[in-house]
């Protein structure tokens, strides 16, 4: 056990080494452009962290977070373009429209669970999407709000901002791994346990005293911080906010992003995520049908690895650490007369 | 005489056209280990349900020491201080037998802390640690809970009852689907708990029942047919007639009544 603990640190350590690398070593390999795709990978990792918590640990399948992602977009763009805000604020501002939004449309949702709870979620999420299109003088519609950047932090004249694609890339990580980090931290909480005994059994929740549908709401509004720390950085990065990004299909690629990676696990969503965008890099410019390739993985990880690939590493590395203790220990526990 | 722990007043419970709870009027007095038996769809576990909230009952009241606790939300009953088990053992299968018993200690707390590492709460480290002593699986600590044989399943359930520091707790056939071993720990557990908190056991296995009640409430078609001593409900003639008939029963009562 302690080995596979040493392993998974280690390799922990060499993402951390190569993420902070990125800006020298991957123009260095291929070309600047990988950096923003990177960066891109993270920003949805996140958003499929969303999806995760939800799902993962709480048992509540969200086909409706690009909504909340939306909103930390929408929050942004019209943050700095309608009402002059400066970077922080405007941050501040997408990141709680999309938690106030959640906790609007999480009062009625929480109240369902499975398919119902599904289905209640798309459909908030369309009916929004729909109002956004409409009211191009608020959204710009489809084509959405394009805003200049104000800077991040300015310091006795000399200023930072996403401007310098060094530090763009820099700020965007700092986030997304706080907030994975704030998620590590949340899963050994006794509020995290209190989220996977209603996932394990609602009723046995409930009967132990916890308050399911208290704690399910908080839950889906923590998800909707992340989606909305999300769609913030992803308006900073794109300099735009569009109505396209609330649609559905942004949705469920999160949902099978989080699920091909490892529902339940803290990184399987920027496995999954890495996976799924990568192919959609190299492959969609010589194959128009690249959308098969998500298809297939995502049928073949569902039917084989249900705690998607990140779950499947984890029962690897247990067998091959742990290969003959495992027996000695059945027959060892074992008390039963 | 002081106010019963367990009260109810016509309590009634139908589903469509059936009446599973019928004007049930039903009172515990404290300190007493309080078994109900009763043929299969007597109503039983719907009392249970009715009483714990996981059902909202159609007429009457529940009182629990004197307080009206009448439609309450099971997680508010819980706080209260009733606890109980389901019959189809019910635990947190992808979580680790010593988890389990962890959230059901922490689940009382009003906050539950966000950020804090779990393991760091000293005093419910003791609790657990000493709950697994007690139910005796201390071995099987680390193991998910949903791995564990039916009758370790059935001593966790207890353990998480425990471990939550009930003041009533309702057993909802307990040593159902145990082996005999199984059922004789769980039933030497069942009479030292009772020793400091009132509980409430459905069972079927009338060897337990006679064994560790110290009164029998027996149910037909959601009304008490008769309430008393164990030697009282094994001398009367309605119940024998409408449970005990079988002839195997029926000879066991005279054994139990004799001895």
């Amino acid at each position: 056990m302690t080995s596979a603990v040493a392993i998974e640190r280690a390799l922990l350590f060499a993402l951390a080494a190569f993420l902070i690398s990125v800006p020298w070593s991957i123009p260095a390999l291929v070309n600047d452009f990988w950096v923003s795709v990177i960066a891109e990978i993270l920003i949805w990792s996140l958003f499929a962290a969303s999806v995760n918590l939800l799902f993962g640990y709480v048992g509540l399948l969200s086909f409706g977070q690009a909504l909340y992602f939306g909103f930390g977009m929408y929050g942004v763009a019209i943050g700095i373009s309608d009402l002059g805000l400066s970077f922080w604020p405007a941050f501040g501002l997408g990141v709680a429209a999309a938690m106030a939004m959640a906790l609007v449309t999480g009062i009625f949702a929480v109240r369902l669970t499975w398919h119902y709870f599904a289905i209640i979620t798309v459909v908030f999420s369309l009916i929004v999407y729909f109002l956004a299109l409409s009211n191009k003088w608020l959204t710009g519609g489809d084509d959405g709000i394009n805003f200049t950047l104000p800077a991040t932090f300015s310091l006795g004249g000399k200023s930072w901002s996403f401007t310098d694609a060094t530090f763009q890339y820099f700020f965007i990580l700092a986030t997304v791994a706080l907030c994975f980090w704030l998620m590590h931290r949340l899963i050994g909480s006794p509020l995290g346990r209190a989220f996977l005994a209603i996932r394990d059994n609602d009723v046995r929740a409930s009967l132990i005293g916890l308050n399911v549908y208290r704690l399910r709401l908080i839950a889906f509004i923590m998800a909707g911080f992340l989606a909305g720390v999300a769609g913030a950085l992803f308006a900073f990065f794109g300099r735009y906010a569009s109505a396209s990004y609330m649609f559905y299909h942004v949705s469920g690629d999160a949902v099978v992003w989080a699920i091909v990676g490892g529902a339940g696990t803290l990184l399987g969503p920027l496995v999954g995520t890495t996976i799924f965008i990568l192919v959609r890099e190299i492959v969609s410019t010589h194959w128009e049908h690249h959308s098969l390739i998500v298809g297939v993985v995502a049928i073949l990880v569902v039917m084989f690895a249900p705690k998607g690939l990140v779950g499947l590493w984890h029962e690897w590395l247990t067998r091959l650490t742990e290969r003959g203790g495992a027996a000695a220990v059945e027959t060892k526990l074992r008390t039963e007369p | 005489m002081s106010e019963p722990v367990l009260r109810t007043e016509h309590l009634t419970k139908r589903f469509g056209g059936l009446t599973a709870v019928d004007r049930l009027s039903f009172s515990l007095a404290g300190g007493r280990l309080h078994a109900i038996i009763g043929p299969n769809g007597a109503g039983k576990t719907t009392f249970f349900n009715l009483v714990s909230g996981l059902l909202s009952s159609d007429g009457g009241r529940v009182y629990f020491l004197g307080r009206d606790i009448t439609g309450l939300k099971p997680h508010q009953i819980s706080r209260l201080g009733i606890k109980r088990t389901l019959q189809i053992k019910s635990v947190f299968p992808q979580l680790a037998v010593a988890d389990n018993l962890w959230i059901t200690a922490q689940a009382g707390e009003r906050f539950l802390h966000p950020f804090r590492p779990a393991t760091r709460d000293r005093g419910t480290r003791e609790k657990v640690e000493r709950t697994l002593e007690q139910i005796g699986l201390s071995a099987l600590a680390q193991r998910q809970a949903g791995t564990l044989s039916y009758g370790d399943v059935a001593l966790l359930e207890i353990g998480m009852a425990l471990i939550s520091e009930p003041r009533l707790l309702l057993l909802d056939e307990p040593t159902c689907g145990m082996s005999p071993a199984e059922t004789e720990r769980a039933v030497g557990k069942i009479r030292e708990l009772a020793r400091v908190i009132d509980i409430i056991i459905i069972e079927h296995d009338m060897e337990v029942v006679f064994g560790i009640a110290d009164d029998i409430t027996v149910m037909a078609q959601g009304a008490i047919l008769a309430s008393g001593s164990p030697a009282e409900i094994a001398a009367d003639e309605r119940v024998r007639e409408a449970y005990l008939g079988r002839e195997e029963d029926a000879d066991y009562v005279e054994e139990e009544v004799h001895a």
